[in-house]
């Protein structure tokens, strides 16, 4: 089911949670809402849900517009952060729940029940009350009542969060392969950018109840539309510093980073990745940049090395082999089409 | 070790000392009264260790009138309080308009003296002027006299007891409520339970522990009851002793009549009947969980 929000708007007072939003997501992706904690993404969620009323705007399902309907009409699953287990039930009571309240017949609502939860891998403990389950298995009860009514879109509300992180790598591809299983259109909410991009199709990042953009992760990684969704989106973060551009050339603390570039002249803020870097310990390039580590880190797979150009400190990490100490001087280029320039607006002006 | 121990005792001994004079001795002591015939509490003198006590009240047939009203008046107050209270208590907490007034409105009685509630409940109930024939005078029914025809004393106390104890059950409910997730009712809403289904399957069970307490405390307190009969027959225990209860009927066999064993006795059964009717309820509800 094609999900289209036009215009959404929910105020509180003066406080606008969710402003103009505008989004289209096209049937059966698997959309991430990602923003930090505040910015209104569990909000849009519960106004997708019905549970919240929004202040202006329209959602439609398909072709129906839904704004006005009650949230059991929606034909939507949801799974709440803490799950919301019928806490004295059983887990098939919990997930036969839904069924029965629609009247469907004790043994086809039992069968069903059971489906489901061979799906989620939940055989076996169908006897169990929701105390008695681990966090992860809490979570595959929810989300198998949110689909056992065969819903068309299905919420969830910061699946992961509860889980300890082992776990949660392996619920997210659990959560993947039930929802290419079922192929039903799922928006989630998360704070967590790896989360987001390592199983959406698309994410939707916000901020302050605005929508930055929409876009495939890898796109969205590598083209942001602008600062915020740039910083928000990596681990180590990119490297934000002061550009200057003159004739086409971008400095940085007077070291000059690349050449031949279209922008106007002017200060601009740059960012580059952490692994945008080439490094080397010999000169590699006529224009190759000499700095020195200031801290070094090791984490096993690479180094992470801190050095600073002028005021602007930089993150870059190279393979763990490499030899590099705290106080080595080494040289570096920047990968094509790896720095960034922002306007003084935070807008994307263009990759270099 | 032994030094930390005693220090721990130190600090408990007051309270202790005063459980053990005003409590535990005066348990003791009248059970053991309750087996001595004839006890004089003047020189101590008793004429034997025997069942006579306990043979006397079961022949006298103003303590099995006690025993019945008392056990009509467990029945009807205990289930009645918490059956209007749990639908008070979810009326209040389902984000109703001047919510904190209601609150102190429903809570006022648990804090008011029952002798102020009883003169006040006194006037409802005058038979000539009171609120309630008033009330009862539009829909065609004619003038009861509550408080002064044996047919309604009994009746009488119990509306009154209900609505008082009510107070506390509320507020435990409503703290209960409190600590059920707004999720569930949220996921219930999704899942399109019917409200009736909400109240039972999640409403209900979710302060379970709640109903179960306020049904020990309110059957313990109700088997006890003794000041609101006394408020409301103003020192009595309604016409012709016909609101007599088992703890009046001690208070007036110990302080009126003298007869220290047999009131002792009568303690003793009341003791027993609680213990037991406690030690059921704590099976059933124990095996529940």
């Amino acid at each position: 089911m094609e999900i289209r929000i036009e215009n959404l708007t929910k105020a509180y007072g003066d406080f606008k949670a969710i402003d103009n939003m505008n989004l289209t997501i096209a049937d059966g992706d698997l959309v991430g809402l990602l923003g930090p904690s505040g910015c209104g993404k569990s909000t849009t969620l519960f106004m997708l849900a019905g549970l919240n009323k929004p202040t202006a705007g329209r959602i439609f399902f398909g072709e129906h517009e839904v704004t006005d309907i009650a949230p059991e009409d929606r034909g939507i699953g949801l799974v709440f952060q803490n799950y919301a287990l019928y806490p004295h039930m059983t887990v098939e009571d919990n997930i036969m729940f839904p069924l029965i309240n629609r009247k469907v017949p004790k043994n086809e609502a039992r069968d069903r029940a059971y489906e489901m939860a061979k799906m989620v891998q939940l055989e076996g403990l169908m006897k169990r009350k929701p105390k008695a389950l681990s966090g992860g298995q809490q979570q595959r009860v929810a989300i198998a009542r949110a689909l056992v009514k065969k819903p068309e879109v299905l919420l969830l509300d910061e699946p992961l969060s509860n889980l300890d992180a082992k776990l949660r790598v392996e619920t997210r591809e659990e959560i993947r392969r039930i929802q290419q299983e079922v192929k039903i259109t799922t928006i989630f909410v998360t704070h967590d950018q790896e989360e987001a991009m390592s199983i959406s199709d698309k994410i939707a990042v916000m901020e302050k109840g605005v929508l930055q953009q929409y876009e495939v992760p890898q796109k969205m990684y590598l083209n942001p539309g602008n600062l915020f969704v740039a910083t928000f989106l990596g681990t180590p973060q990119i490297n934000v510093f002061d550009a200057e551009v003159h004739d086409g050339k971008i400095y940085c603390a007077g070291n000059m980073l690349r050449s031949g570039c279209m922008v106007p002249d002017g200060s601009y803020k740059g960012g580059i990745r952490p692994e945008s870097f080439n490094v080397t310990l010999l000169p590699s390039a006529p224009d190759a940049i000499r700095a020195e580590a200031s801290h070094v880190r090791m984490t096993g797979r690479e180094l992470q090395i801190r050095f600073n150009l002028g005021a602007n400190e930089f993150r870059l990490l190279v393979h763990s082999d490499m030899q590099i100490g705290v106080g080595t001087p080494f040289y570096l280029t920047t990968r094509e089409k790896q720095i960034l320039l922002f306007g003084q607006d935070g807008k994307t002006v263009g990759k270099f | 070790m032994e030094k930390k121990s005693m220090k721990g005792y130190l600090y408990l001994a007051p309270a202790l000392i005063i459980i053990l004079i005003f409590t535990i001795y005066p348990l003791i002591r009248a059970f053991m009264l309750s087996f001595m015939e004839d006890y004089n509490l003047v020189n101590g003198s008793y004429k034997g260790i025997n069942l006579e006590n306990y043979i006397d009240i079961f022949q006298d047939r103003h303590f099995i009138k006690a025993l019945t009203n008392t056990g009509i008046y467990v029945v009807f107050v205990v289930p009645c309080s918490i059956a209007l209270s749990l639908i008070i208590a979810v009326l209040l907490n389902s984000h109703i308009r001047f919510q904190g007034v209601f609150q102190t409105i429903f809570f006022l009685p648990y804090v008011t003296s029952t002798i102020a509630i009883g003169i006040v409940w006194g006037w409802i109930f005058n038979s000539d002027y009171g609120l309630l024939n008033q009330l009862l005078s539009w829909f065609g029914i004619k003038s009861i006299p509550w408080l002064t025809s044996k047919q309604y004393a009994l009746p009488s106390l119990i509306i009154f007891s209900i609505w008082k104890s009510m107070a506390f059950d509320i507020l435990i409910f409503l703290a209960g409520l409190q600590t059920i997730s707004e999720d569930l009712y949220n996921a219930a809403r999704v899942d399109s339970t019917p409200r009736w289904r909400v109240f039972w399957r999640i409403t209900v069970p979710g302060i379970g522990p709640m109903i179960s307490y306020a049904f020990v405390m309110g059957m313990i307190n109700a088997f006890k009851v003794y000041n609101e009969v006394y408020a409301l027959f103003r020192g009595k225990n309604g016409p012709a002793g016909s609101a007599n209860t088992v703890v009046f009927y001690i208070y007036d066999k110990f302080y009126n009549q003298s007869k220290y064993g047999e009131a002792s006795a009568a303690a003793v059964i009341l003791f027993l009947i609680v213990l037991g009717l406690t030690i059921i309820q704590r099976t059933l509800t124990g095996k529940k969980e």
